[in-house]
């Protein structure tokens, strides 16, 4: 028994315009799954941020949007994928240096915090996925 | 979408139609986990259904002593009054245990079990009545079941210990589902409480105080956060007086989300006053690395209160009077 | 032009009228900067009421206009940011720190008028 509903958004990013579309995209989805309020808001800045890395680091990639279900509550799931250089150093990129403004500007840390589950694979010369859920309360 | 509608067993928690293996996440994967963790493999089931006929016969006999055992209990017998009733889930008893023995123990198997144990959840049944009726229902079909292979002791055993497998299966699917209603029940009560302890006052025109009461964790302070922004843009708040007196553990964490808060509200312009942090926990904070300086803090309600009507530019004069000041002064 | 400006006063408005892209910030940041110097400008309002997400770059270029107006002699105030926005921005860490905010046009007006009026009265 599959735990993922078919509905699934591929959102291709060449530009920042796509950036736009891809969270457009991802609100309308959350909407859908039954998210309210500042979730939306939330998922859409979160989808922002992995997009325009996209569009900043690696020139092209695209974006994976569906839904999915566990444990009874039901939740959005957003892929980010590139074929970019990599990062190099993960841990140091998902440094929390907004405070000290230190943040390599990846905006890596700030997607983290506003979503649940939060995963990145990156290899440099290859490229970079990362895949991130939040869940209905 | 994967859809299917309820079985005769009745509906999941919220009576929706959704299955329960899928609503408590008991994929094919997890049954099949859950068996090789009990190490139930095909040669149990072979024991098991080898038994099948015997189960049947016997199954009358068993449940009619499981009951008379049963209303030995005054709970039971409260339980039982209506000899229609008793009659009913006498059967139901019977049809469950007879399953047992019939093989195919697959999602719609677990499915059913599910669907049972949810009923007699919903109906408030202990845990152990469960675990009582089950222990009975062992004891009893082992004796048969050594008498009915007279000389091979060791047939019996192998069929009673795959049958001892399939009931913990059973018995863990049960206690599953009571835990998940517990746990569905208490977050809707966690819900509700939380909507209704944080209410967010006016007290004049552009000021609002926020009297927060009780432990804050990070969903309550993301909770009240959001109340607070709907208040500010709904009542056009330029001054928000936050009184933290009744947190009872303001830790470094509790002070980041109240920090938050205030900055968030800076976003829409307005300003926010904490009252009720002491000078003691302030310092604790300052010396767990707390940056307080993004706080606004006076001691008490009262001087936060003459802050903020400060800061709205409202002046008090000696005979009591009001004289509004917008602007600088 | 996505982003219409208006000048009232020594005041120059700016509402954003719908999501915009990367190419319109940029687009905007250098309009404002230009009209700032051009009408001599004494304040900057960038009204964001209908932009229903504020990322990291938007933030940043927000901080670009405050910094590149203050050099030509203006004031910046970022008004209408909506509860969801402000949530999600904390949470992110986008805190549009050094930039002043308020509630509303109508706020970000008054707003600008005190500091003039504090300025004019520093003067005397």
């Amino acid at each position: 028994m599959s735990s993922e509903m078919e509905t699934a958004t591929l959102v291709p990013i060449k530009s920042d315009v796509d950036i736009v579309a891809a969270r457009q995209h991802g609100r309308a989805l959350a909407a859908q799954i039954g998210f309210a309020g500042s979730d939306l808001t939330v998922i859409a800045t979160a989808i922002s941020e992995l997009a325009r890395n996209i569009v900043s680091y690696a020139g092209a990639g695209e974006i994976l949007l569906s839904a999915a279900r566990h444990g009874g509550k039901t939740g959005i799931v957003i892929i980010a994928r590139d074929q970019g250089p990599g990062i190099p150093d993960i841990s140091l990129a998902m440094q929390d240096g907004y405070s000290t403004g230190k943040s390599l500007g990846l905006g890596l840390p700030g997607a983290r915090r506003l979503m649940d589950e939060f995963d990145i694979v990156s290899e440099v010369g290859s490229g970079t996925t990362i895949t991130m859920k939040k869940w209905t309360r | 979408m994967y859809e299917r509608t309820a079985g005769k067993g009745g509906a999941a928690f919220s009576q929706s139609p959704t299955p329960l293996t899928e609503v408590m996440d008991i994929s094919n994967e997890e049954i099949a986990r859950r068996k090789a963790w009990l190490q139930f493999t095909d040669k149990d089931i072979t024991h098991v259904t080898s038994v099948t006929g015997f189960a049947e016969r016997i199954q009358d006999e068993v449940i009619e002593q499981l009951y008379d055992h049963f209303m030995e209990f005054e709970e039971a017998r409260a339980f039982f009054k209506d000899p229609k009733v008793l009659e009913r889930v006498k059967a139901q008893q019977k049809q469950y245990f007879i399953r047992l023995t019939q093989g195919n123990y697959d999602q719609n198997y677990v499915e059913e079990r599910l669907q049972i144990g949810a009923v007699h959840g919903r109906i408030g049944l202990d845990t152990k009545w469960y675990l009582g009726a089950y222990n009975f229902h062992l004891q009893a079909v082992a004796r048969r079941l050594f008498k009915e292979f007279e000389g091979d002791t060791e047939k019996a055993l192998e069929v009673l210990l795959s049958l001892l497998k399939l009931k913990f299966f059973d018995i863990g699917l049960a206690l599953d589902t009571i835990f998940a209603q517990r746990e569905n029940t208490i977050r809707q009560q966690q819900d509700a409480i939380r909507e209704l302890s944080t209410p967010v006052l006016q007290v004049r025109d552009r000021l609002l105080i926020l009297p927060i009461i009780g432990m804050i964790d990070t969903h309550r302070a993301r909770q009240l956060t959001e109340q607070l922004l709907r208040a500010i843009r709904d009542t056009r708040a330029k001054v928000i007086v936050m009184d933290i007196t009744g947190v009872p553990a303001v830790d470094s964490r509790v002070a980041n989300h109240l920090i938050q808060t205030v900055e968030a509200s800076r976003l829409m312009g307005a300003s926010v006053i904490v009252t009720g942090l002491s000078s003691d926990v302030a310092q604790t904070l300052v010396t767990l690395g707390v940056d307080l300086s993004k706080l606004n803090t006076v001691v008490d309600l009262q001087g936060g209160l003459e802050e903020a009507e400060r800061i709205l530019g409202i002046k008090v004069t000696q005979a009591g009077q009001t004289v509004s000041h917008i602007g600088a002064e | 032009m996505p982003v219409p400006i208006l000048k009232q006063g020594s005041i120059l408005i700016a509402s954003v009228q719908a999501a915009l892209t990367d190419a319109d910030l940029i687009e905007l940041r250098d309009e404002l900067v230009a009209r700032v110097g051009r009408f001599r400008s004494s304040g900057v309002i960038v009204d964001v009421t209908v932009l229903d997400v504020m990322d990291s770059f938007a933030a940043r270029t927000l901080r670009s206009i405050a910094q590149m107006t203050k050099l030509r002699g203006a004031e910046t105030v970022v008004v209408g940011i909506q509860p969801d926005v402000a949530f999600a921005m904390v949470e992110l860490g986008l805190m549009l720190e050094g930039i002043s905010t308020a509630l509303d046009l109508e706020e970000g007006l008054a707003f600008l008028s005190e500091r003039t009026a504090e300025g004019a009265n520093r003067v005397k």
